[in-house]
């Protein structure tokens, strides 16, 4: 599937960090790209796979890219290019050159560079690039003009070991999300480390917004934990119609296969507490804390999910293409469980608020666990396209797929 | 503990026989991260189809007492009997893992070759297979042992010398050899 150069690998891990040398318009002498196989066997098996997902009537999935290890989308605000995060050390570009709305290009961005865990990619109105790392924040202006070339123009927003304490990594809840809010500043989700926070780090994590949402200047100045209770959100977009946050975010496992729910959450203001360690997800107590009297106000979520079933990606819908009923509505995507005795998950919800502010929320796209209970994909993300389509990340599968309607 | 109470744990811990068909049955918990043959499906998790046996139940059970921990691991681990582990541990072991290298072996790191080999398989009982990792996923265990997060005889003092740099590099090198795991059914 990957055609790797050797050249390259090796000439990334000899070079120290290419940053400064980027900054000041050097050349870092790595030449060459990794581009990922669009057609072939291994495309027609995600086809075949993609038979079994069930939709409303009048909608159509349809493979867009194949992206290995696709996770948390960023569409270029030019529509050049969209970037794709991943658990791994590469950020994919993926570009429809031909406007046939299926992808004719996938390499990686930046290949000069060394990333650990570039999950976040998200952009500014005027096209700046975000990139949030394990414990590093990235910014690439014109990001969708210098992709072409290895060498990218690159700053740094919040320097390595300065997003979290680096006593604090880790590899499973350390996958960002971010987003440049309406106030122009950038929104970065810290997943706490722990199944359940320790009581000895739940100060600590209050203190610098571990297991929160934190917020900056797009020059990492003025950081400030917005949001603190939270378990491990892997998804957030701003409402347009309001400006609020909404964000998933994935609860406590080990109580059982259908306790606590998972949630969706509205910010209606800075500073509120949604709960984490002492619920487990919903009004759902977790056993570590369940005698303590709950020291902070807790703001409950808007939505519960299925137990278990991770609630990842969210975006506010925001094209014409869709049916009236879809207008506005969050389109989320669920994971699927990890140890459940029975899978859950693995489907795109869509989440609609009635005039009284109820939020109902129903699977939209469905089919990624077979009969076998094996899974066949793992949505992750969901993100608008120009033309009102969205697209639907699998980091299983390694694909992102386009949904229509009417076409 | 008296030498007679250490004595007994060990002659216990080494009655207790894996039944890789058992391990078969419980890995139904464990696929959706590992592969039902021990072939990741994530990158998070280690491939741990053809890792020693030993070594398997010697994770599961420092996860299950708290010795090592992980947000999921110790979470899935708590509730396993050393027979339960010791049945899971010969379910993966009885696969095989076999690497495929392509870069030339004199660039393999040298602190780790003795053990771990230098296209990522291991050499000695209890050592793990690094072969096809993810980059991050070694980068997280050394540094867990540079950190003192997690502990062992050997990896402890290796890793307390090694930089962030070095570490990333050694990650690099195991996690760019392609490995296939052969299952054993």
């Amino acid at each position: 599937m990957l055609t790797t150069s050797y050249l390259h690998a090796q000439a990334s891990a000899e070079l120290p960090p290419n940053i400064e040398r980027l900054q000041s318009m050097q050349s870092t002498g790595v030449k060459t790209f990794t581009t990922v196989e669009q057609t072939g066997e291994y495309a027609d098996g995600i086809k075949k796979a993609l038979e079994n997902v069930k939709m409303p009537d009048g909608f159509k999935i349809e493979l867009y890219a194949v992206v290995p290890d696709a996770r948390h989308i960023a569409v270029g605000p030019q529509g050049v290019v969209t970037f794709v995060g991943t658990r791994k050390d590469k950020v994919w570009a993926v570009t429809d050159r031909n406007k046939d709305r299926v992808a004719d290009e996938v390499k990686d961005f930046a290949p000069s560079l060394t990333f650990t865990i570039p999950n976040a990619v998200c952009f500014s109105p005027d096209g700046f690039l975000y990139i949030a790392e394990q414990n590093r924040v990235l910014v690439f202006p014109a990001a969708e003009f210098f992709y072409e070339s290895p060498d990218v123009a690159v700053g740094q927003v919040v320097k390595q070991g300065e997003l979290i304490p680096v006593d604090e990594e880790s590899f499973n809840h350390t996958a960002r999300v971010c987003d440049v809010g309406p106030d122009g500043k950038l929104y970065i989700s810290l997943g706490q480390p722990h199944n359940v926070t320790p009581p000895d780090r739940v100060q600590k994590y209050m203190d610098t917004g571990i297991g929160g949402i934190i917020r900056m200047n797009t020059d990492g100045t003025a950081r400030e934990v917005i949001a603190r209770g939270v378990r491990n959100s892997v998804g957030q977009d701003f409402d347009p119609a309001t400006g609020d946050l909404w964000f998933t975010d994935n609860q406590v496992d080990g109580m059982g296969d259908d306790i606590p729910p998972g949630e969706i959450n509205h910010m209606t203001a800075s500073g509120l507490n949604f709960g984490h360690p002492w619920f487990g997800g919903g009004d759902v107590r977790t056993t570590e804390y369940k005698d303590e009297t709950v020291p902070v106000e807790v703001t409950m979520p808007v939505s519960q999910t299925i137990a278990h079933a991770a609630d990842l990606g969210m975006v506010f819908y925001t094209g014409k293409q869709f049916p009236e009923k879809y207008q506005g509505a969050i389109f989320s995507a669920q994971h699927g469980s990890w140890n459940r005795t029975t899978p859950v998950g693995a489907q795109i919800m869509v989440s609609t608020v009635d005039a009284e502010g109820k939020v109902t929320t129903e699977p939209f796209a469905v089919g990624w666990i077979d009969e076998n209970g094996e899974y066949l994909g793992r949505p992750v993300d969901v993100a608008n396209l120009r033309d009102g389509s969205i697209l639907v990340s699998d980091d299983l599968a390694g694909a992102l797929y386009r949904i229509s309607y009417g076409e | 503990m008296s030498l007679g109470a250490i004595l007994l744990a060990g002659a216990v811990a080494a009655e207790v026989v894996g039944d890789p068909e058992a391990g078969r049955n419980l890995a139904g918990q464990c696929r959706t991260c590992h592969g039902i043959d021990g072939f990741a499906k994530i990158p998070i998790a280690p491939h741990i189809g053809g890792e020693p046996a030993g070594y398997i139940a010697a994770q599961l059970t420092a996860f299950r007492d708290g010795v090592r921990t992980h947000e999921m691991m110790s979470v899935v681990a708590k509730s396993l009997s050393d027979q339960q582990i010791w049945d899971l541990a010969a379910w993966y072991g009885s696969h095989k893992a076999t690497a495929e290298m392509t870069a030339d072996a004199a660039g393999a790191p040298e602190v780790c070759v003795a053990c771990h080999g230098d296209n990522g398989i291991g050499l000695a009982e209890d050592v793990p297979n690094l072969a096809g990792e993810t980059n991050i996923y070694i980068d997280t265990q050394l540094k867990a042992f540079r950190s003192g997060k997690r502990t062992h005889e050997v990896m402890t003092p290796i890793a307390s010398e090694l930089t962030d740099a070095e570490i990333r590099s050694a990650a690099d090198w195991y996690a760019s050899v392609k490995v296939e795991i052969e299952s054993s059914k």
